[in-house]
């Protein structure tokens, strides 16, 4: 069995890596192998969004390391991301590595895989979207992810300091490896509001009737119940979860390929209005 | 003969939020004073236990979809018809949902698929 930790910090040291590694120590206590990846040391170059990785069997045309990073994870039974956040969300290494996901999105590769994921911040309120690019990340690969924790750390290295900090990072790599090992997918940190991301953030959607969790896309209505605010989630789409394979499968079957078509009716006419911005600002020589 | 306002709304596996049923499309049609045509259109194949289809290469028209038309020579009706669609199934998620609509029906629909429909 084996745990991968994914870091999301350009600081080698810093409090990401020190509660990485201390999940990795736990992991290793539960009798995993165990490696560690810094995202920021390999090249991770932006998705051109062509779309045609969806179609062709070798995937995505860049020539960089993300597919020796998607190799490591293919290779680990458990993956323990630590991303900081430095401004109400996470780093952009991990966005810009969300983006190149896509392709293993449809093909449901990692789908199965289980994670957790430690983030550590200095201001509390200033996390919001904190947790959105991790349930994304492992939303569209299809992990089971069982923790989500946030870390109240600042300066750099100050998580050795906090010694319930480094007790959660333990805690958090052995259940992992232990979940791993028993097949075990049961959420393990604190329930939030949306029950498949587990997130705190809901949308009001503009007929200001209905909500939804922005990330997974269920809907359903606020209530209030002794003086408590509540989402009741609609039964009905739940099942639709956006990472839901079947909905995956109907979004690349209904949304994206169909769009062939349309791209082809449109040709003549896009020409000829786009002919304008062609031709806008452009540099002479 | 296509009447001013006609708007194709193009729902594909997943999209509408409800059962699409014939008595809740006449009871619209009835309540706003709109003619509201229904066709399905499903062409999947049960396969590794999905229901499953190719598209890349078929027209916009063949694939499995729910279109709703509306229709409508007078522009408030037509405007509120489409308003409960939207309430009741959502609006239609993809630029090609409209294909097919008249001018100013798919105009007016595509904008208020950005002002109510749940927005972007």
């Amino acid at each position: 069995m084996k745990i991968l930790a994914l870091v999301g910090s350009y600081r080698k040291n810093g409090n990401s890596d020190i509660v990485a590694k201390e999940a990795l120590m736990g992991a290793q206590e539960a009798g995993a192998e165990v490696e560690l990846l810094h995202l920021t040391d390999y090249k991770i170059e932006a998705c051109q969004g062509f779309g045609l990785c969806l179609f062709r069997k070798e995937g995505c045309h860049i020539k960089d390391d993300v597919k020796f990073i998607w190799s490591r994870i293919e290779e680990a039974d458990g993956i323990i991301l630590s991303v900081p956040c430095y401004f109400l969300e996470s780093t952009a290494v991990l966005k810009q590595l969300i983006d190149r996901a896509w392709v293993l999105a449809h093909r449901g590769t990692f789908r199965g895989k289980y994670a957790s994921v430690m983030v550590p911040y200095a201001t509390r309120g200033w996390i919001p979207y904190a947790m959105l690019q991790p349930n994304i990340f492992f939303g569209i690969l299809g992990f089971n992810v069982i923790h989500r924790e946030a870390f109240n750390v600042q300066g750099l290295g100050e998580a050795v300091h906090d010694e319930a900090a480094i007790e959660k990072a333990h805690r958090v790599g052995n259940e992992l490896a232990r979940a791993v090992r028993e097949k075990d997918p049961t959420y393990r940190s604190e329930a939030g509001l949306c029950p498949i991301c587990q997130d705190w953030n809901i949308r009001i959607l503009k007929d200001r009737k209905a909500v939804e969790c922005p990330t997974c896309g269920i809907r359903g209505v606020l209530k209030t119940r002794n003086g408590q605010i509540e989402v009741v989630f609609d039964e009905g789409t739940l099942a639709d979860y956006r990472f839901d394979p079947v909905t995956g499968y109907n979004h690349f079957t209904y949304h994206i390929k169909p769009s062939k078509d349309y791209f082809l009716r449109t040709k003549d006419e896009r020409k000829a209005r786009g002919a304008r911005y062609k031709a806008y600002l452009k540099q002479e020589g | 003969m296509i009447e001013k306002y006609t708007a194709h709304l193009r729902y594909y596996p997943g999209d509408p939020l409800r059962e699409i049923r014939l008595e809740d499309l006449d009871r619209i049609s009835k309540a706003y004073g709109v003619a509201v045509a229904f066709q399905k259109i499903d062409n999947r194949t049960l396969s590794e236990g999905m229901l499953k289809e190719e598209t890349l290469d078929k027209t916009i028209e063949e694939i499995t979809q729910e279109v709703i038309t509306v229709s409508s020579d007078d522009e408030k009706r037509f405007r509120e018809a489409v308003a409960v669609l939207y309430e009741t199934y959502r609006a239609p998620r993809t630029p090609y949902g409209f294909w097919g609509s008249s001018r100013d029906g798919g105009r007016i629909a595509k904008a208020m698929a950005d002002e109510t429909g749940g927005g972007w």
